[in-house]
């Protein structure tokens, strides 16, 4: 009997124990571990500077026990190959760490990552979107500096990663920035040939919907621009805001919001015209291709667009989709004399190293391989837009990686210089709003002066 | 043995009586922390402004004001939740209970019949059938394209704020298989002698089936009428997978809206307090629907438990 009972409290402290292990985890080991990390840390930096060689960092590497590493991203399959074969020619040079991947869509990434951070729960290596980090940077103190760790940074431009966007964050550098982004125009030129429409030199909004009629005056089945109601709000109401307002929308030093009703409404107006000029489909139709799937709207697919605005990292994918017909950037409209660009040209993600990791010095390693190894960055080519160091940029030119439209839309995106969003403006909630007020204009629930009104209302709410 | 026999005579317990708690302790354990701990905790989250991460700040009942009175959002998802039950729970009812009459019959093949029937619940919630849902009424899907076969103007299921909402109750009811099997089980629990004696006097199949069969089932019926009120209420996943709650928030159900709050806007303590209003509701229909059971439903048992 008793020798039952004494199993039977074995187990029970043994299930206690599986469970505190899984909840108390999350918030204490970390805290503990920190410190001696953080000597481990500057440690494998002396090796690094003190010599560069791969063969000198594995020896000291494979002395050290097994370390486990969890590398999280979002992106397509050319992505994910890319980066698992470099996660691989890692591990064979380090034989004693296992970098375990966690990749898949964009859908719910975001949610899925504040959760766990908030839980001490994300992997040791996350990618994030750099209008996100900003409010995750806010909210804790979830990441390491880089420099803090040893990274070595020289390959990239400064003037680059010291910007807040790219991940430096009061001197410290929360992120590292995955390649130069911004928006983009991708026009279809066997159809622009067609019908006779030249992007190449520059514009105002105004002639978009001139040329969108001339589209519809060649073939009523065919539209201007492919578009869904997050992309009107972040490429075409920022831009144009920001052109108008000349600034970004929101002032968070002064904690107003910049942008006036007539501007706003102004932008809205124009929305509005594009929906009704037939220059983008109907919001009926744009919300079956919500989000990042621009790439499966099968009008897309069947080449019955001439162009698309979309992000310089997207471009290979929408040109993946429909591989037929030739392509080139083009130049984004820009309002004559407008002080303040509007299109940014930035990071499409940055990669930081959470706090709760136990190993942040093998981490930083592997970024340190990620960013700095002439292998990677041959494998990772332009799977996360134009690399962000000049010596990768080269490499993939020379390799022909490198697609014409990227580059060309890089170069028009930097040319541009506009500002980044501001933090208030980023957040999700800001573009939720806006994202509403363009689906509320595009099936004619509201008129612009309406929709410009709610909209600052709600945008007020978000000021402290 | 002994021991045993003298626990149950005495009124207190005995040191040995409470091993029995150790018997209980996985149950107990995972009970109190993965099911109480959290419901307290958002019944307290919901008094504070808690953002992901930071720590909570008590705003008593600030959060419930701003949801009555100044989310717009709210009322719409609200309105929207009670529409969607309203379709979707009659609708599975008649449908499975339509299906579960029909399945009730000695055919040959009849157990295979069964079981493709019995099929898409097998799926459940999941995911993957959602994106199925998506793919088949998309603007060029195979639904569409059926209607053009048929020489039938085209439909923005997914795009048109009128039918986006009934889409999304389609798929809810198109899921009708274990409400069905339980139908199909009452069904064969309705003595025979009721319909001899009804077929002898001449009872048409109508009226035996309104004035036997139903008042017969009705345990069964109240039963299944609860459990998908309380999965109605809470529905989620098909309106955000299929929708994301749109066009026009016009299947912004509270559960995606509650979603969107804690996940996307990393206000938790918000969201805890929808998650109370959800919880709320659920509770009162519940017993609103318990008090009007004595007038309409039959327990062969007499309701004795």
């Amino acid at each position: 009997m008793k020798k039952k009972a004494l199993t039977l409290i074995l187990s029970l402290s043994m299930t206690a124990a599986l469970l505190a292990g899984c909840g108390g985890g999350s918030d204490e080991q970390p805290s503990q571990d920190a410190a001696p990390q953080d000597t481990a840390s500057s440690d494998s930096n002396a090796d690094n500077s003190a010599d560069n060689s791969e063969a000198e960092t594995a020896q000291t590497a494979s002395d050290e026990e097994q370390i486990t590493l969890r590398f999280a991203w979002w992106g397509g399959d050319e992505r994910a190959e890319a980066t698992l074969a470099v996660i691989e020619q890692f591990e064979a040079l380090h034989p004693n760490i296992t970098i375990e991947a966690e990749y898949g869509g964009n859908d719910g990434y975001h949610d899925k990552l504040a959760t766990s951070l908030a839980s001490g729960t994300a992997a040791d290596i996350v990618q994030v979107d750099p209008e996100t980090f900003p409010t995750y940077v806010a909210a804790g103190d979830y990441f390491y500096d880089y420099a803090e760790l040893g990274m070595d940074m020289s390959n990239f431009d400064e003037a680059y990663i010291s910007l807040e966007i790219n991940g430096r964050y009061n001197g410290s550098q929360l992120g590292l920035p995955s390649g130069i982004s911004g928006a983009g125009l991708l026009v279809n030129k066997t159809l622009a040939d067609e019908i006779g429409l030249d992007f190449t030199q520059p514009y105002d909004w105004d002639d978009l919907i001139e040329m969108g009629k001339k589209v519809k005056e060649y073939d009523p089945d065919l539209y201007l621009m492919s578009m869904n109601k997050e992309y009107i709000a972040n490429l075409i109401v920022f831009n144009y805001g920001k052109q108008l307002a000349g600034g970004t929308f929101a002032d968070p030093d002064n904690n107003q919001i910049r942008i006036t009703k007539e501007q706003l409404e102004e932008v809205y107006t124009y929305v509005k015209k594009l929906f009704d000029e037939g220059v983008i489909p109907p919001a009926s139709y744009q919300a079956s291709y919500s989000g990042d799937e621009l790439q499966n709207d099968t009008n897309w697919i069947e080449g019955n667009y001439v162009a698309t605005f979309t992000y310089i990292s997207t471009m290979d994918v929408m040109v993946a989709a429909n591989p037929d017909v030739e392509y080139y950037a083009g130049q984004i409209p820009k309002l004559d004399g407008a002080a303040e660009a509007g299109w940014a040209s930035n990071t499409p993600q940055v990669f930081a190293i959470t706090k709760t990791s136990e190993h942040p010095e093998a981490a930083a390693e592997f970024m340190d391989y990620f960013f700095n190894n002439e292998t990677a960055m041959e494998t990772l080519g332009t799977t996360r837009s134009v690399p962000p160091t000049e010596k990768a940029r080269q490499i993939c030119s020379d390799n022909g990686i490198l697609t014409e439209w990227t580059m060309e839309g890089a170069n028009i995106a930097a040319a541009m210089g506009g500002t980044p969003n501001d933090k208030i403006s980023s957040t999700n909630e800001a573009k939720e709003i806006l994202f509403d007020a363009v689906e509320s204009i595009g099936y004619g629930a509201k008129d612009p002066a309406t929709a410009a009104e709610d909209t600052l209302n709600l945008l007020s709410g978000l000021l402290d | 043995m002994k021991s045993a026999k003298s626990g149950v005579k005495k009124t207190g317990y005995r040191k040995r009586d409470y091993q029995a708690f150790i018997y209980i302790a996985p149950w107990l354990i995972g009970f109190l922390v993965l099911q109480l701990y959290p419901f307290m905790m958002s019944l307290f989250y919901s008094f504070n402004n808690y953002t992901v991460g930071a720590v909570p700040e008590w705003v008593g009942l600030k959060n419930y004001v701003k949801l009555f009175t100044q989310d717009t959002e709210f009322w719409n998802s609200l309105k929207v939740t009670i529409v969607y039950t309203l379709y979707t729970v009659p609708g599975k009812l008649i449908m499975a209970l339509a299906v579960a009459v029909f399945l009730n019959r000695d055919i040959k093949g009849i157990n295979l019949i069964r079981t493709l029937y019995y099929i898409p619940s097998l799926f459940g919630g999941s995911v993957a059938i959602a994106i199925l849902w998506k793919l088949m009424f998309l603007e060029n899907g195979l639904m569409n394209a059926f209607l053009q076969a048929l020489s039938l103007p085209t439909i923005s299921f997914l795009g048109d704020t009128r039918y986006a909402l009934k889409t999304i109750c389609s798929l809810e009811i198109w899921q009708f298989g274990s409400s069905m099997v339980m139908f199909l089980a009452a069904l064969k629990q309705v003595p025979r002698s009721l319909y001899e004696a009804a077929q002898i006097d001449g009872g048409g199949k109508i009226r035996i089936f309104f004035t036997i069969t139903i008042p017969q089932i009705t345990s069964i019926i109240f039963f299944n009428l609860i459990m998908q009120v309380i999965q109605a209420l809470q529905n989620f996943t098909s309106a955000f997978v299929i929708t994301n709650g749109g066009p026009m928030k016009s299947t912004y159900v509270l559960g995606m809206k509650l979603y969107k709050e804690g996940f996307s806007n990393f206000k938790m303590g918000y969201a805890s307090s929808i998650s109370w209003v959800v919880f709320t509701i659920i509770l009162v229909v519940s017993l609103l629907l318990f008090r009007s059971s004595s007038a309409w439903v039959y327990y062969e048992d007499q309701g004795d438990f």
